[in-house]
């Protein structure tokens, strides 16, 4: 535990360092090498231990999760400073500072300390989303800001509630009282926390500021926050699910998100905000297969490293192409991007669609190894959407005039790509299955088919505004209090 | 009891003013308004019958749960830093954009 605590506390120290110092990006690189030390040290794990011992420490567990997370976080924070490491200003600082803050996010157990390490993490991200002070960006990051704000209050209250009537904030010690949700109090409790944790893990109907922030993020945000900081909300579902017995609750915001942000993606014409709504939409594995739980409980955890990889690859191909062209429409990127940047957009698309020999199809494996019929039917229409939403990237993948992007980050995520899936048919049974790579490429085919029949197709879609997104954050809260009531 | 009452209608107060209102500002308020419910909230957990503040040196006898105390003056910090920060973004918007109307600094640009 010490030597994770060490990581975590050295990687913040250099961020704030990095303000002093030049280059800024150095501590970045010292941050990065301080936690991948770290992260070789306390690797495969640790049992939970408390900080500051005695009952009143800080739970801190170094879980498959906290394992996942820190060897994407610092893969794709590596990926980002290759990027981005022109940029100057507190940029680089507060970027080490977000990436530390998710680290630390994730190997915490106790419901207090994720409250103040997701608000330290929606802080940060918010001074980076606007950045670059474009209009559009700040006010994408304003929402982001109020939408966090409100989840985090109904989290608040869910805390006051279950200590009040459990007496103990460590998540592991909730789990082991076994009281259940039968106690209304503490059903309402849990269902303000999952709730409030929804909100801050941008899903579907309950955090609607993830596809406008995401968006118009500058490119290495963008980058950072779908592959890293949306999994911290994740994360804290994954640790309210083991201590609370509320996986049907999450199996269905999983179906919901899955969806949901499939329909919005498949008309959205920004390729950014493309990006963000199939983030949400991929979601939805995630959380269907922490729903479940038992084997599916290792494939939502690759699931979520997987995503983070090709999804940062996608934008971070995106916002190269959108940095070469000055052009933010799919429509009019076609024919423009370099070819360093269509491999790029190319290798995350075959990823996300599930193909073999990558990342997605080796988490998808793992998820889909030991589901019920029913189950697997859910995520093989989920893959098929999926597919269809990748067809609409085919266009762009046909590489133009000579660029200008160096393509250092987009070469670490496609070999780390390659890497987790080689792994994956190393150590992961039945990958080699004819019948899994028959279904991966039926899955793709399936939906290429979807999109040329959705192709001409447009449906009034109603448009996000805040107002909507703040009273459907509000009634879905509601909703999943007064379900987790019925289910208690 | 009462000062949980008072907590919930805080947050439900802060919550109609944060969906009712147009102006950023406005919301705001309503946002932290919702804050403190949730802050007055912890406060109230912490309450016993019969107990003093929960204070080093005030004598003997039944203390307040010192714990939610503890939370509360982090939860506090929190919600000031993000006031801040938000009321910086507040001020770069009328500066850009020169409204602080949420219909108007939607519409697309």
């Amino acid at each position: 535990m010490t030597l994770a605590i060490g990581g975590v506390v050295l990687y913040l120290a250099l961020g704030v360092i990095g303000f002093l110092v030049r280059p800024q990006w150095i501590c970045g690189v010292l941050a990065i090498l301080a936690g991948s030390v770290s992260l070789a040290l306390w690797a495969p794990g640790f049992p939970e231990e408390a900080l500051g011992g005695g009952g009143w420490g800080i739970p801190v567990a170094g879980d498959p999760w906290a394992l996942g997370m820190w060897a994407l976080a610092l893969v794709v924070h590596g990926a980002v400073l290759l990027h981005e490491r022109a940029r100057p200003g507190a940029f680089h600082p507060v970027l080490t500072l977000l990436v530390g803050s998710c680290l630390a996010a994730v190997v915490s157990g106790d419901l207090f300390n994720l409250y103040v390490t997701l608000e330290l993490v929606s802080l940060l991200s918010f001074i980076l989303v606007g950045y670059e002070g474009q209009p559009r960006a700040v006010w994408a990051g304003l929402q982001y800001l109020i939408l966090a704000t409100v989840g985090m209050t109904l989290y608040l209250l869910g805390v006051g509630l279950v200590y009040g009537k459990l007496g103990t904030l460590s998540l592991s010690a909730i789990a082991a009282l076994g009281r259940g949700l039968s106690d209304p109090a503490v059903a309402i409790g849990a269902g303000l926390l999952v709730a409030g944790a929804a909100i801050k893990g941008g899903v579907f109907l309950f955090g609607l500021w993830l596809p406008p922030a995401h968006g118009y993020a500058p490119t290495g945000v963008s980058v950072v926050l779908s592959a890293v900081v949306v999994k911290t909300g994740v994360v804290a579902l994954a640790r309210l699910a083991a201590a609370f017995p509320v996986g049907p609750i999450l199996v269905a915001i999983g179906i919901l998100t899955g969806f949901g942000g499939l329909v919005y993606a498949l008309w959205e014409r920004d390729l950014k905000v493309f990006l963000a709504f199939s983030t949400v939409s991929q979601l939805g594995y995630i959380l269907i297969g922490l729903g479940l739980g038992g084997q599916a409980l290792l494939g939502a955890i690759l699931y979520a490293v997987a995503h983070g990889l090709f999804k940062g690859l996608l934008f971070l191909a995106a916002g190269q192409a959108i940095e070469e062209t000055g052009e933010r429409e799919i429509a009019s990127l076609v024919g423009r991007l370099s070819w360093p940047t269509a491999l790029g957009l190319a290798v995350g698309t075959w990823a996300i669609a599930g193909l073999p020999p990558l990342a997605g199809f080796a988490a998808k494996g793992a998820l889909t190894a030991d589901l019920s019929p029913m189950a697997r039917a859910v995520l093989g229409a989920l893959s098929v959407g999926t597919a269809a939403l990748c067809a609409r990237l085919i266009p762009l993948l046909r590489p133009g005039p000579k660029g200008t992007a160096s393509p250092g980050g987009v070469t670490v995520l496609i070999v780390s790509l390659v890497g987790f899936g080689l792994w994956g048919f190393l150590r992961l049974p039945g990958l080699l299955a004819p019948g899994k790579w028959a279904e991966a490429v039926g899955e793709a085919l399936g939906g290429y088919g979807l999109y040329l029949l959705l192709r001409r197709v447009r449906p009034p879609l109603p448009r996000i505004t805040l107002d909507r997104a703040t009273v459907l954050a509000l009634l879905g809260a509601t909703a999943l209090v007064a379900g987790i009531l019925l289910l208690g | 009891m009462a000062a949980c009452a008072l907590a919930i209608a805080l947050v439900g107060l802060g919550f109609w003013t944060l969906i009712r209102r147009r102006n950023v500002i406005w919301k705001l308020l309503g946002l932290n308004v919702a804050a403190g419910g949730a802050i007055l909230f912890l406060v109230a957990i912490a309450h016993r019958p019969g107990a003093h503040p929960a204070i080093v040196g005030l004598g003997p006898g039944p203390t307040a749960d010192p714990l939610p105390h503890a939370l509360v003056l982090t939860a506090i910090v929190i919600h000031f830093a993000t006031l801040a920060l938000s009321l910086v973004y507040v001020i770069v918007l009328t500066e850009r954009r020169h409204s602080q109307d949420v219909h108007k600094l939607e519409e697309d640009r």
